[in-house]
């Protein structure tokens, strides 16, 4: 099965406004759920100021939370 | 500090904005659009209205820029370019951002049964207590907040509910005011930033120097950057010290200080001075180089005043190196503290600035300069494993316990550390009563040391393992091995206070 690339911006502007909260949610993901998903670093997703940013299948989410980020994982994993 | 809050993220944009403004040098004009491009009318809304967070914005910038509350924020912004900084205390309460929490102490909840034994009301001291509607009801006239209903409740059905900021503070140095506003009593605080952390509505600040520091680095004098040793996975696990050096020149520092090589010289005569006082009169030293814990002691237990090493931190021992080197250096300390910025205030003429590393993130994002995109390099240390493990808690027992070993042999430490400031000063006021058997002690007012003060951006338990790896990879191993510390030391700065 493919896995799901997930890259988050570790930039300075995206690390102050929270882009290692993100990090740590995905490590802490169900083994199920963390076994299908692959984290990539990322140093700049172009939209700095409005992070902490993802970006998931070519499409960038700009301040994305914890919790959203749970959430789109989850769509884009059981779609 | 770990989690990256709705509240943190808007701090950390009041200062990025503030800084990016100064670098770019349009601050007095630009000021008026940090509320507005901060918080936008399409929300999302954090409070009542757009208003109130802007009002509350005025604060946090005024406090952004070391200005007086309720300043109009061009006029303080006229001020910061010029230097100035208020003569303000370190932390505030943002009156506007407080929310004047709800101070009913004991509050009865839905698990209250109405039994028959009522030990509530027959523990109540006050009568407070009566049965309305079929529950306990606390009559607010009366109660005089003791909890003895609370303990008294089988059920376990009254709780206990106290403010953040109050709960944060081990000191009870803040409480609600008259008009249930949080006050901070300055006689009482130490500066060491709980508070901060703890507020929910982010109402409690420390003054920042950035706008102050970045004229300088836009100006003729040279600038020296002090990083503590718990700069190591602040701007992320994968940065590295060399990244940082090289953004902290390109924004204009003219170099980089290590302070661990600070923490080797306070390790030398710290150990030097402890020898010295246990074969004269004293009983028991405590470290000096948290200044929160100093001012605990200064603050809280005066009597003990004598025990506290009068070895300078190792901001203020490097800070005299750099400054007898370069008499005309600007300094600046860089760390994860704030009460730093107090201890600074108190050594004028060593330190001019000090700044958190929060603080110096934004600055980075205001001068577009992204750390993940420096290229790394190797990068050597002048400093001990020792010196840099002072960053967290247990590290400068650890380094002075080594170094003894080899300078000072015919001591016998018998040591005892503490993190917290409650901890701290139970477990003072228990060696002094002599039940605990101690000679030699080191308190830090940050659970986990310095790497889990209020300025950090990483975990501290992320950022002590990162550093005790760092650390464990010099080749310098102790304080008394580092012949640049003993150097220094021979030139003989003054270095007890």
């Amino acid at each position: 099965m493919n896995k799901l690339i997930v890259e988050i911006c570790i930039g300075t502007s995206c690390h102050l406004l929270g882009a290692q909260d993100l990090i740590e949610t995905i490590q802490e993901l169900p083994e199920a759920e963390r076994a299908r998903v692959e984290f990539q670093g990322v140093t700049c997703l172009k939209s700095c100021g409005k992070g902490p940013n993802v970006r998931i299948n070519g499409v960038t989410i700009p301040s994305v939370t914890p919790q959203q980020l749970i959430d789109i994982i989850r769509d884009n994993l059981f779609k | 500090m770990s989690q990256v809050t709705e509240v943190v993220k808007l701090r950390r944009k009041v200062l990025t904005e503030t800084a990016r403004f100064t670098f770019e040098g349009k601050l007095q004009e630009k000021i008026q659009q940090i509320p507005k491009t901060v918080v936008t009318e399409d929300g999302p809304r954090y409070r009542c209205c757009v208003h109130k967070e802007r009002a509350v914005l005025h604060d946090r910038i005024n406090v952004a820029l070391s200005q007086p509350i309720g300043s109009s924020i061009e006029e303080s912004a006229a001020r910061a370019l010029t230097g100035e900084m208020a003569d303000v205390p370190i932390i505030q309460v943002l009156p506007e951002a407080c929310d004047k929490c709800p101070i009913d102490k004991f509050i009865v909840t839905d698990a209250c049964r109405n039994c028959l034994a009522h030990n509530c009301i027959a523990s109540c001291p006050k009568k407070a207590i009566m049965v309305v509607q079929n529950r306990a009801y606390i009559d607010k006239t009366k109660c005089v907040e003791c909890g003895l209903c609370k303990r008294s409740c089988a059920y376990g059905a009254i709780i206990e509910i106290s403010r953040p900021c109050e709960r944060a503070c081990d000191l009870q140095a803040i409480t609600a005011g008259n008009d249930r506003k949080a006050v901070i009593d300055y006689r009482k605080c130490v500066q060491c930033g709980a508070c901060k952390i703890s507020c929910p509505f982010g109402a409690i600040s420390d003054r920042s120097m950035i706008v102050q520091v970045i004229q300088k680095l836009l100006g003729p004098k040279r600038v020296y950057a002090l990083v503590a040793p718990a700069i190591v996975g602040q701007f992320g696990p994968r940065v590295t010290s060399s990244q940082v050096i090289k953004a902290l020149k390109a924004i204009g520092f003219y170099d980089v200080i290590e302070v661990a090589t600070g923490a080797d010289i306070v390790t030398l005569e710290e150990t030097r001075e402890f020898a010295g006082r246990m074969a004269g009169s004293t009983d028991f030293m405590t470290t000096s180089c948290c200044p929160a814990f100093v001012g605990l002691i200064e603050k809280h237990l005066p009597e003990l005043k004598g025990n506290v090493s009068t070895t300078v931190s190792p901001m203020v021992a490097i800070g005299k190196v750099v400054k007898s080197r370069d008499p005309e250096a600007v300094i600046v300390f860089i760390g994860p503290c704030v009460a730093k910025k107090a201890e600074a205030l108190q050594n004028q003429a060593v330190i001019d600035y000090v700044l958190t590393f929060e603080e110096l993130a934004a600055m980075f994002v205001g001068a577009n300069i992204n750390i993940a995109e420096i290229p790394a390099e190797a990068c050597a240390s002048n400093a001990s494993r020792d010196g840099h493990v002072f960053a967290r808690a247990g590290g400068v027992l650890n380094a002075v316990i080594n170094a003894a070993q080899e300078i000072a042999p015919e001591v016998t430490i018998l040591p005892h550390r503490c993190e917290g400031l409650g901890n701290c000063k139970n477990a003072l006021q228990h060696i002094r009563e002599g039940k605990i058997e101690a000679n030699f002690f080191e308190g830090m007012a940050c659970v986990g040391g310095c790497v889990g003060g209020p300025g950090t951006l990483s975990d501290f338990r992320v950022t002590a393992k990162l550093v005790d790896n760092y650390a464990a990879s010099l080749e310098i191993k102790t304080a008394p091995a580092n012949p640049k510390a003993k150097e220094e030391i021979e030139k003989g700065h003054h270095l007890h206070r």
